[in-house]
């Protein structure tokens, strides 16, 4: 169904509308709260107030931006809620078997990779990580970015060079060039 | 290199994010700047780690919660609000109400049985002409010379009234003394009495004569005496007869004075004797005339209360306890009490009915309310 006409059926308050629209949006939704606040059971409680509040809000949205654009500051601002509220924290994945075959071990590079990853973006100051987040996860122009968090685009690219930079310092072991 | 780095660039750069003139800027400086390209590679090598992130899944269920705290959020208030918070405090008062009245009435009804009964059959509903005036008629004294002044609220309307009660008392002695003192309170006294035993009941009837301006007070007076059974009033008009009587009279009386003056002009014994005779008739009939109307006027003056007194089984007599009367006395208290329920049930019907339009009224104000609120909250 049109995004329009089901956000229209969810301003008037037609849940069943809203649902589709929450069906569309969760997994986008989820990776930036997932990314900010660093583990599953904080990403899910922001995500849910992010949907429940943009349902309760949802007649203050004018469309003079994006739907997708609109859902992303309220998420970002509730992962950040819940980011004040607790500092980011990480939960460690059960360990590996202790002796590996060549595919698991593979697997747990890969794991161990994307871990790494993580952990270094949780190192990030938050604006910066937001940054990250909706630029490098999410894959938003820089304009939308600045949209989200209602800022200018020169404090977006300025805070998206800093945090890259200091990504890069941290995952300097793993990237081949590095020096 | 002499020219300054553009490390601030680079990022933007990977994005594709910046201005041409910058980009061209940014593109001289590497090629001449190798620590610069250097730098860009491994920002983007950076970069691409950072890309390399598995998109995470939502957790299993994840919709299911938002759309369960969605429905509890939007539904939960609107069941909630189909029985409204305040009608369990208006349910809760109208029941405290319903039920203190109630216990009030059936306490003020169960305490003074006898006295309950009693006034509710004996209540003035005097059917006579006027009799409720002349309760608070202030006493006028019998005078048959001045008819008029006897009755100055009716025109000198004559009006004979009667009353006939029977009365069951608890000592018939002190009922029989009661009734005197009544009667000569009131100004008037006891014209007959008579005493008789009904298998061992004393029974007796007694005729009071009261002045008519004090009827009303015996009446309420008798009342009290015992439990009236029998009650009868009656009030006849006389004045027509009365009127009639007294021009009949002055008539006779003029008749009367013309003989006599015949009588004295008469000459021969035979008319003299002839007009004797027609005044002795003229003067019976004057005397019975005037009878008459003495009676009508003291009949008018004077009201009668004939009065039927009986002893009630005594109660001392049967020995220690006196079933009966305790059966009367259960059976007048359940009256009391079934008829203070029908009461409060039907002051609830009445009250519920007249109620319901304005429930109607409250019900569609909160419809239109509730429906405004949602539509302007969606």
């Amino acid at each position: 169904m049109d995004e329009g006409i089901l956000i229209a059926a969810s301003r008037r308050g037609d849940a069943a509308a809203y649902d589709a629209l929450v069906g569309a949006y969760q997994d986008r939704i989820y990776q930036v709260t997932y990314r900010v606040t660093g583990n599953p059971e904080d990403a899910s409680d922001a995500a849910q107030e992010a949907f429940l509040k943009a349902f309760r809000s949802l007649r203050a949205f004018r469309g003079d931006a994006a739907f997708g654009t609109w859902l992303h500051r309220i998420a970002v601002n509730a992962a950040l809620d819940i980011v004040r509220r607790r500092p980011p924290q990480t939960r460690d994945l059960p360990d590996a078997a202790a002796t590996p075959t060549d595919a698991q071990d593979r697997e747990l590079e890969r794991r161990e990779l994307q871990r790494r990853i993580h952990r270094a973006m949780l190192t990030l100051p938050t604006d910066q990580r937001v940054a990250v987040v909706l630029r490098d996860v999410q894959g938003l122009a820089y304009g939308e970015i600045a949209s989200v968090l209602q800022v200018p685009v020169g404090t977006v690219r300025s805070r998206l060079s800093r945090a890259r930079e200091a990504l890069r310092h941290l995952l300097a072991d793993l990237s081949p060039v590095a020096e | 290199m002499q020219v300054t780095h553009v490390t601030e660039l680079l990022s933007p750069f990977l994005d594709d994010e910046i201005a041409p003139r910058e980009r061209e800027q940014v593109q001289r400086h590497l090629e001449v700047c190798p620590e610069c390209r250097l730098q860009l590679e491994s920002l983007r090598a950076t970069l691409r780690l950072v890309r390399s992130l598995h998109p995470v899944k939502v957790p299993d269920g994840f919709r299911d919660q938002v759309r369960s705290r969605l429905s509890a959020v939007g539904e939960g208030s609107r069941e909630r609000r189909r029985i409204p918070r305040w009608s369990w405090h208006v349910a809760a008062a109208a029941a405290v109400l319903i039920i203190g009245v109630f216990s009030v009435n059936l306490f003020r009804e169960i305490r003074p049985i006898e006295q309950a009964v009693a006034p509710e059959r004996g209540g003035v509903n005097l059917g006579a002409p006027g009799v409720t005036d002349l309760r608070s008629a202030p006493p006028v004294a019998p005078s048959a010379a001045q008819p008029q002044k006897t009755f100055p609220q009716f025109d000198g309307r004559k009006i004979v009234r009667t009353a006939q009660l029977a009365i069951d008392v608890d000592q018939f002695d002190d009922a029989s003394r009661r009734l005197v003192q009544i009667a000569e309170r009131a100004g008037g006294f006891v014209a007959e009495s008579s005493y008789a035993e009904d298998n061992g009941v004393p029974t007796g009837s007694f005729t009071l004569r009261v002045p008519a301006a004090r009827f009303a007070a015996v009446l309420a007076e008798l009342d009290a005496l015992g439990e009236i059974t029998q009650r009868q009033i009656s009030g006849q008009d006389v004045t027509e007869e009365f009127v009639d009587l007294q021009a009949r009279i002055r008539n006779l009386e003029r008749h009367e004075q013309r003989l006599l003056s015949f009588m004295d002009r008469a000459t021969k014994v035979s008319d003299l004797l002839a007009i004797e005779e027609q005044l002795a008739r003229v003067r019976g009939e004057i005397e019975q005339l005037t009878g008459r109307m003495r009676f009508l006027e003291r009949s008018a003056d004077l009201a009668t209360v004939a009065v039927a007194v009986k002893q009630k089984a005594k109660r001392t007599s049967g020995g220690l306890w006196d079933i009966s009367g305790t059966l009367s006395k259960m059976r007048a208290a359940f009256l009391a009490t079934a008829r203070q329920i029908a009461a409060a049930v039907e002051w609830l019907g009445v009250t519920v009915s007249a109620l319901v339009p304005v429930l109607l009224l409250a019900v569609g104000a909160w419809l239109i309310i509730r429906r405004l609120r949602v539509a302007r909250s969606s």
